[in-house]
């Protein structure tokens, strides 16, 4: 009896929802969104997939399709597909520069609809055409992983401060923060590299930080594990300061903001004949100096732009009770500024 | 009349009550409490799991004593209370709310397969498909229903773990300021832990199977004690890891942090954590159904298999008519509101009225 029962259950159950067998099947792990030339469409999609040769390389398949919505996309790139299309696999996604321009939220609410996609997805812009970006031929491993490595170790050693898609969502609900995406720029058919970050006021694009920035935004908005900068001294002399890492406090008061940014870091490369412990502490003034200087302008400039993405007003919403957002929003044209950071070179190499 | 006591080789050692009760308490409402809770008290409201976690050690208090006084379960109480027809009549509500909490628990958890993995699945061919499991795990008696109580919460346990993957994308300041809500909201948030708390009550319904049902309580409070902990915790790792509005439009919030879990040989680790989901739903529609049709031979005196046919033909014609979010989602509430009006007013109203008739049937022996 209970045998039968069994037999008829694994009968049942089989074949109850769809097969996806991995190699009969399109997996999504790159797109580009621009804005369609066609009027009557919004978006233009270039949706990336990977084709997996039996030498172990990988083609770089990219179809386009546009559309209102990102679903249309889907479906038109379906219809050129000869696989089913599934979307599990995203890694990156790249908005060209119109359309980050015009909004990106639609798109990003439809991704964390999406019940499939992952919240590591790296979101990005792109300096030029996203489906230019897209029909590169980068690295071996195919362009979404080479892209998706690209911003990763960047986030890991550089200076791009720690983004992806649940970061992003997150800070574009919190009142008081603003979303900021890494940018990238296509050099050569075979080649991209990382230009700057987006700066974004709700959802549309308002300015972009170019790389000399970088070190001091993420400074501002993430800590750092292992940044370095290079330090100008006098007589033309240069020291790497290698290792940093940073950490950063802020408290606002009074409608005045102080910030502390605390360094430490070794020293790697020095250009001078002696590295003496004046040299050291040369450096360290330099640097507090510098960094003071370049953060200021920063948030004057962040200030001035209306957006806020280093959520201080977040940050004043943890620090006070009963925090009026409405009222924070005058308050911030306002706002005070005062960054003091602390340098702290704890060893300089295996020589003196 | 006499009861006749349930033979000790059918009765459970006191330990199990743990796996009992904390096995029911943790099932759906786990998915999405955070989200429910922050819209009252927003992130203060892991006060609120404290809070309510204290408020249901007092009703097991209430519990324990109800059947220690009236020897055994509601049934009995009821009896004890307002004789046997009237006393019958209070039990027979009972069937219908365990009814529903099984209902409730297959549906949602149907709901987030279908959302989540497979929209084509058909909700009455899998509920078929688990209810017969259920038929045949209950025909085991009830010995097997804590047996699988017990490896439906022991082997899903490390997926507690896989949350941590999220305290990486955590920022714990937004949980400050604290205290920065009334008293009134953090209450409105306690009530509506509701859902994710019930199933503790089940206690009174199994109460005549447990060995040395005295020995049993502390095991009870420490179950209730287990889940609050880990409600909060689970509470306060979710507030980190959203903002309040991102938080706000999450249906399943525990569910959504796993998208964050990235393992080497696993690209979408919700399927994994849903499928073994379903071992964590398992007893919790084993119990209720358990219940359910041993209240059935209680009150109408016919033998429980038929009983659990009657209750598994109910849950499987109902479950066809429920289709939309909106739907679940009412039922969701309505089966939380019962819960709480069962557990926090009608159980110690039950306590005052067996005080009451304790203290009357002692006067008349005088």
């Amino acid at each position: 009896m209970k045998k039968q029962l069994l037999i008829c259950l694994v009968l049942l159950l089989s074949g109850c929802v769809d097969k996806e067998i991995l190699d009969e099947i399109n997996i999504e792990v790159g797109v580009g969104y621009d804005l369609a030339e066609d009027s009557k469409d919004k978006y233009r999609g270039t949706v990336l997939f990977q084709e997996f040769q039996p030498d172990k390389s990988v083609i770089n398949r990219t179809f386009s399709g546009s559309g209102k919505l990102r679903q249309d996309l889907l479906l038109d790139v379906t219809r050129q597909s000869s696989e089913p299309v599934v979307t599990g696999g995203l890694k990156v996604a790249v908005f060209g520069p119109e359309i980050s321009r015009e909004g990106i939220y639609d798109l990003i609410d439809s991704f964390q609809r999406d019940a499939s996609i992952g919240a590591r997805v790296f979101v990005v812009t792109s300096e030029d055409k996203a489906e230019d970006v897209m029909k590169g031929e980068y690295g071996t491993r195919g362009n979404s992983t080479y892209i998706y490595n690209l911003i990763q170790h960047n986030i890991d050693h550089r200076d791009i401060p720690k983004t992806n898609l649940h970061i992003v969502s997150r800070d574009y609900y919190e009142t008081g923060k603003d979303t900021f995406l890494p940018r990238i720029k296509k050099i050569a058919d075979d080649k991209v590299e990382i230009i700057g970050v987006s700066l974004f006021d709700k959802d549309k694009e308002v300015e972009i930080l170019p790389l000399k920035d970088l070190f001091f935004f993420k400074l501002l908005v993430d800590k750092y594990s292992q940044g370095n900068f290079d330090v100008k001294l006098e007589k033309g002399n240069l020291a790497a300061v290698k290792s940093i890492k940073s950490k950063h406090k802020i408290k606002i008061i009074d409608n005045h903001a102080s910030i502390n940014i605390n360094i430490e870091g070794i020293i790697r490369e020095y250009t001078g004949r002696k590295l003496t412990s004046e040299v050291v502490n040369d450096v360290e003034k330099k640097l507090e100096k510098k960094v003071e200087r370049e953060c200021l302008k920063l948030l004057k400039q962040f200030q001035e732009l209306g957006i806020d993405p280093v959520g201080l007003g977040q940050i004043k919403k943890t620090q006070h009770r009963k925090f009026d957002y409405k009222k924070w929003e005058d308050e911030y044209k306002t706002l005070e500024f005062d960054v003091k950071c602390n340098v702290d070179v704890e060893e300089t190499g295996i020589i003196e | 009349m006499k009861e006749q006591p349930i033979p000790e080789r059918l009765q459970i050692s006191p330990f199990l009550v743990f796996y009992m009760v904390m096995s029911i308490q943790i099932g759906i409402g786990v998915l999405g409490y955070q989200r429910i809770i922050a819209m009252d008290a927003g992130y203060d409201a892991w006060i609120s799991i404290l809070f309510a976690g204290g408020c249901i050690h007092v009703i097991v208090w209430l519990i324990y004593k109800i059947c220690e006084t009236a020897g055994g379960d509601i049934v009995t109480a009821h009896k004890y209370v307002a004789g046997n027809f009237i006393g019958k009549a209070l039990s027979a509500i009972f069937i219908a709310y365990f009814i529903l909490f099984s209902l409730t628990v297959l549906r949602t958890f149907i709901e987030v397969i279908q959302v989540w993995m497979f929209p084509e699945i058909s909700t009455f061919w899998f509920s078929f498909a688990f209810m017969a499991l259920c038929v045949y795990i209950i025909f085991g008696g009830f010995r097997t229903v804590v047996g699988i109580a017990f490896f439906g919460l022991v082997l899903p346990a490390y997926l507690l773990l896989t949350f941590g993957w999220a305290i990486k994308f955590s920022n714990f300041y937004n949980l400050l300021p604290i205290w920065d809500h009334s008293i009134k909201e953090l209450l409105t948030a306690s009530y509506h832990m509701s859902l994710a708390f019930i199933g503790f009550e089940s206690i009174i319904f199994f109460y005549p199977f447990i060995k040395e049902p005295k020995k049993s309580q502390k095991w009870a409070h420490f179950a209730v004690l287990t889940t609050t902990i880990i409600y909060t915790i689970l509470a306060i790792i979710t507030f980190a890891y959203f903002s309040e509005d991102q938080l706000s439009k999450q249906i399943w919030p525990s569910l959504t942090m796993w998208k964050i879990v990235e393992m080497p040989f696993v690209e979408r680790f919700e399927y994994i954590g849903i499928a073994n989901w379903n071992l964590i739903i398992l007893p919790n529609v084993c119990i209720s159904v358990w219940i359910a049709s041993r209240l059935i031979k209680r009150v109408f005196n016919i033998r429980q298999k038929a009983g659990v046919f009657f209750v598994v033909a109910a849950v499987l014609s109902i479950i066809n008519f429920l289709d939309t979010r909106k739907e679940i989602n009412t039922l969701n509430d309505y089966v939380g509101k019962m819960g709480f009006i069962f557990n926090f007013i009608y159980i110690p109203l039950l306590f005052a009225a067996v005080m009451m008739t304790k203290k009357l049937k002692k006067g008349k022996k005088k």
